[in-house]
């Protein structure tokens, strides 16, 4: 009897254990799928006409679209316009919206909702923000019916189509920001994206979730959490450790630790971003064409990409990638001669031993070796390099704004356009904001002329012409054109990885 | 000062138990410290180059596989022991520097706020609570964002903020020895102030300085590696402990060896002084009257 007991007791007991197993089950069967991501730095707002951050690209691709789509292999396609055609020679584009399509608040996408997203980005609320100067060459937008509208140009903007596809150009619902204001709308914005905002918690993350009513499908997951995660060596321990399923910005330095993880892959693409160094042209020895011509050519940039950055990178010739419209295949860069550069350093009577400097940002880890690399070289040729860091910020707005820089500073710049205008114009237009040295009348009339003409072959030329001529002056020391790099957990799938860091959440799935 | 009293409290047992461990501690202290001092010293003939030497053809060599590179090589293929014995130069340059600074400037003004007390007394004292109020690392990350980085302004900052423990020290040791009858007599001399302060207050006052003195200098060399660690030391090209860890940090899953060997090195000379300023400790204060 007692046996009998003991084993009813027991059975009770299991049955218990298991129903509340079961119902412990029963809501993670139900429970929402969270897509975990990290990245490096916080776009700091939302609202797409205050920024100009690639950290912005990966969490409002997912939320915003805009007229144009530019997905992963950077073809343009109708986004929420279903197509566009030149009208007037030229001076007018009409653009065909799509029907059907709402935002996340229940707003209608119409004609209506275009002009006013150009009339807040070309007014005094994008005068606010750095996007308003990539798009003035709309002179205004023009509603024809609810599904029509058509840009009336000032001047002709070749790269308009493309630009259209992203950034400032994406689509935004006039009634919402009219209701609850422009700061709330930086906080919590509405787009036409598969995913719409829950919080946003600056310097801490944004929680996005599935739009039940987005016009193009589905999105897997529920959620998606994205953390800002700015500690390089933090965030690849939270990868490896599972705490996120796909982390952007990997530093190369992290590249064989995520390759010997059986539980993460490695994905690289070729990206927008180049990383060079660029010259004092107006102060100290390097305002000599001879001296920077030396540097140059006393730095082996095959070997940097080959053994420091493990192949990670293509080296450049010019400020661009092998992608970028306006690439020369032609220009070859000034090859590795540590003997020629010795000679010219020596006419230009520049003593062994003289001490130079090179400023960086001091949160790279990557650059801070290849910086390190490049003295070990400058120092073959006779000339020591000593190495600032500076903070982020200070570095981009005080240090290269107001040229305080030493001879060698650097520099990266993603045009994620992949159109050289966008990077040649920053850097060598006269007083552009990060051109603190380069004043060139014949760069002026070239890159300005090339903004009239929607003539691809001419406006290649002109950028070539561009480039070639940034090289024989030895404007910079292009260094190479780094590959966007994504650590992805095994579990997720379907994750196609954007060149131009904006990566899009929608099609990934979690095992 | 120099032969050992013994303590009557203490049992015969601990007494000896005592004198074996202070034995060890001096002698392992000792080997410690004299070892990386002599290293250091003839840094530049041991590893003439001072360890930048970048090869990238043999980046990440592992430890123990070559004698040219017997701990191993950094990802720029440097010299990982050529590294840790020139960086231990920075170290205990900040180290000694910053320690000596403050020892000198504390202690001067430790003896004349404690011998004349007064205004000068108080307005010192009170200037010092307030300092020994303010974490280091966040008074070095404000100040090293305005001027910039650098070793010299880590040893400024620490003398700066480091002189206070040493006033305080001094201080209290003063207000207790003035009353003593040596000093009585010298001022019935008519011994002037400023002798009596050097002559017979300071060496008095001696025994505790020394022993905070080491450990300050193992303290500071922990606190030189931090800053460097966190970017605001060393610059980038300069060997340093803190600045090889940094470095490390995002390869420590791949290669151990760049950040491990630096750390033990920091370790074992942290141990060193430690273990000197323990015995000394025992050596110039054998009642224990400091503990």
């Amino acid at each position: 009897m007692t046996i009998r007991q003991t084993f009813l007791a027991k059975a009770a007991l299991r049955s218990a254990l298991l129903v509340s197993c079961l119902a412990m089950a029963a809501p993670a069967f139900a429970q929402n799928t969270t897509l975990n991501v990290a990245q490096q730095q916080d776009p700091q707002n939302l609202d797409p006409i205050d920024t100009f951050r690639l950290s912005w690209g990966s969490i409002g691709s997912n939320i915003f679209e805009s007229l144009v789509f530019r997905g992963e292999d950077l073809e343009l396609r109708p986004g929420l316009a279903t197509g566009w055609e030149f009208l007037d020679d030229e001076t007018r584009i009409r653009f065909t919206l799509r029907e059907g399509v709402v935002f996340h608040d229940g707003e209608p996408f119409n004609a209506e909702a275009v002009k006013y997203t150009f009339d807040r980005l070309l007014g005094a609320e994008g005068s606010k923000g750095p996007q308003r100067s990539n798009y003035t060459s709309i002179r205004e937008v023009v509603v024809v019916d609810e599904y029509t509208v058509d840009f009336l140009m000032q001047r002709p903007d070749p790269v308009l189509i493309t630009k259209l596809a992203g950034y400032g150009a994406m689509i935004v619902p006039p009634k919402y920001i009219q209701d609850v204001g422009e700061d709330a709308f930086d906080m919590k914005p509405v787009g036409t994206g598969p995913f719409q905002v829950v919080e946003y918690t600056p310097t801490v993350g944004v929680k996005l979730a599935k739009f039940d009513n987005y016009w193009n499908g589905e999105a897997e997951v529920d959620e998606v959490n994205i953390r800002f995660i700015p500690e390089d060596a933090t965030r690849i321990a939270e990868l490896l450790s599972g705490g996120v399923d796909i982390s952007m910005n990997i530093p190369t330095p992290s590249v064989e630790t995520i390759k010997q993880n059986p539980n993460v892959d490695l994905v690289a693409v070729d990206g927008p971003t180049v990383v060079l160094t660029r010259f004092n042209t107006a102060h100290g020895i390097t305002a000599d064409p001879r001296v920077r011509k030396a540097i140059t050519m006393a730095v082996d940039r095959n070997t940097i990409v080959q053994a420091l950055l493990g192949g990670l990178a293509s080296p450049i010739s010019s400020a661009q990638g092998v992608k970028s419209f306006g690439n020369d295949p032609e220009l070859e860069g000034y090859p590795y001669d540590p003997e020629a550069a010795k000679a010219l350093l020596a006419e230009a009577g520049v003593a062994t031993g003289t001490e130079i400097t090179l400023d960086m940002p001091s949160n790279d880890d990557t650059f801070r070796e290849v910086a390190q690399v490049i003295a070990a070289y400058l120092e073959q040729v006779g000339l020591k390099v000593n190495i600032r860091t500076h903070e982020q910020g200070v570095y981009f707005n005080d240090i290269i704004e107001n040229g305080k820089t030493g001879e060698i500073y650097y520099y990266g710049w993603g045009g994620w356009t992949f159109d050289f205008d966008n990077t040649a114009y920053i850097l060598y237009h006269t007083g552009e904001r990060f051109n603190p040295y380069v004043s060139d009348a014949k760069l002026d009339e070239l890159l300005d002329a090339q903004r009239q003409t929607y003539d691809r072959d001419v406006r290649e030329v002109a950028l070539q012409e561009v480039a070639r001529y940034a090289h024989e002056q030895a404007l910079d020391l292009p260094l190479y054109n780094t590959s966007t790099i994504y650590g992805v957990s095994t579990r997720v799938e379907g994750f196609d990885p954007a060149p131009d860091d904006r990566a899009r959440y929608m099609n990934v799935t979690l095992k | 000062m120099t032969d050992t009293l013994q303590n009557p409290r203490l049992s015969r047992f601990t007494r000896f138990r005592q004198s074996r461990f202070a034995k060890f501690e001096f002698i392992a202290g000792s080997a410690l410290t004299s070892m990386l001092a002599l290293l250091v010293l003839f840094a530049d003939i041991l590893f003439p180059g001072g360890g930048t030497a970048v090869n990238l053809l043999e980046r990440l060599s592992e430890p123990f596989q070559s004698g040219a590179h017997l701990l191993g090589t950094d990802p720029l293929g440097r010299d990982i022991l050529a590294r840790i014995v020139h960086g231990g130069r920075i170290s205990l340059t900040v180290g000694l520097l910053s320690a000596l600074g403050s020892v000198t400037l504390g202690t001067v003004i430790g003896l004349y706020a404690g011998y004349y007390r007064g205004f000068l007394d108080s307005f010192v004292m009170r200037f010092a609570d307030v300092q020994l109020a303010l974490p280091f690392i966040l008074l070095a990350i404000t100040v090293i964002a305005i001027v910039g980085p650098g070793i010299d302004r880590i040893i400024i900052l620490m003398i700066v903020s480091q002189w206070v423990q040493y006033a305080r020290l001094v201080r209290g040791s003063v207000l207790s020895l003035r009353q003593r009858e040596f000093v009585q007599a010298a001022v019935s001399y008519g011994l002037p102030n400023r002798k009596i302060i050097f002559r017979h207050i300071l060496p008095n006052a001696m025994g505790p300085l020394i022993i905070l003195l080491t450990l300050n200098v193992a303290n500071n060399i922990l606190l030189e590696s931090s800053l460097t660690f966190l970017g605001l030391g060393a610059d980038p090209q300069t060997p340093s402990w803190g600045g090889m860890l940094s470095e490390g940090r995002s390869y420590i899953q791949t290669a151990w060896w760049i950040t491990v060997f630096p750390g033990i090195a920091i370790m074992l000379t942290v141990l060193g002084l430690n273990l000197l300023g323990d015995w000394l400790r025992d050596e110039l204060d054998p009642l224990g009257k400091t503990r």
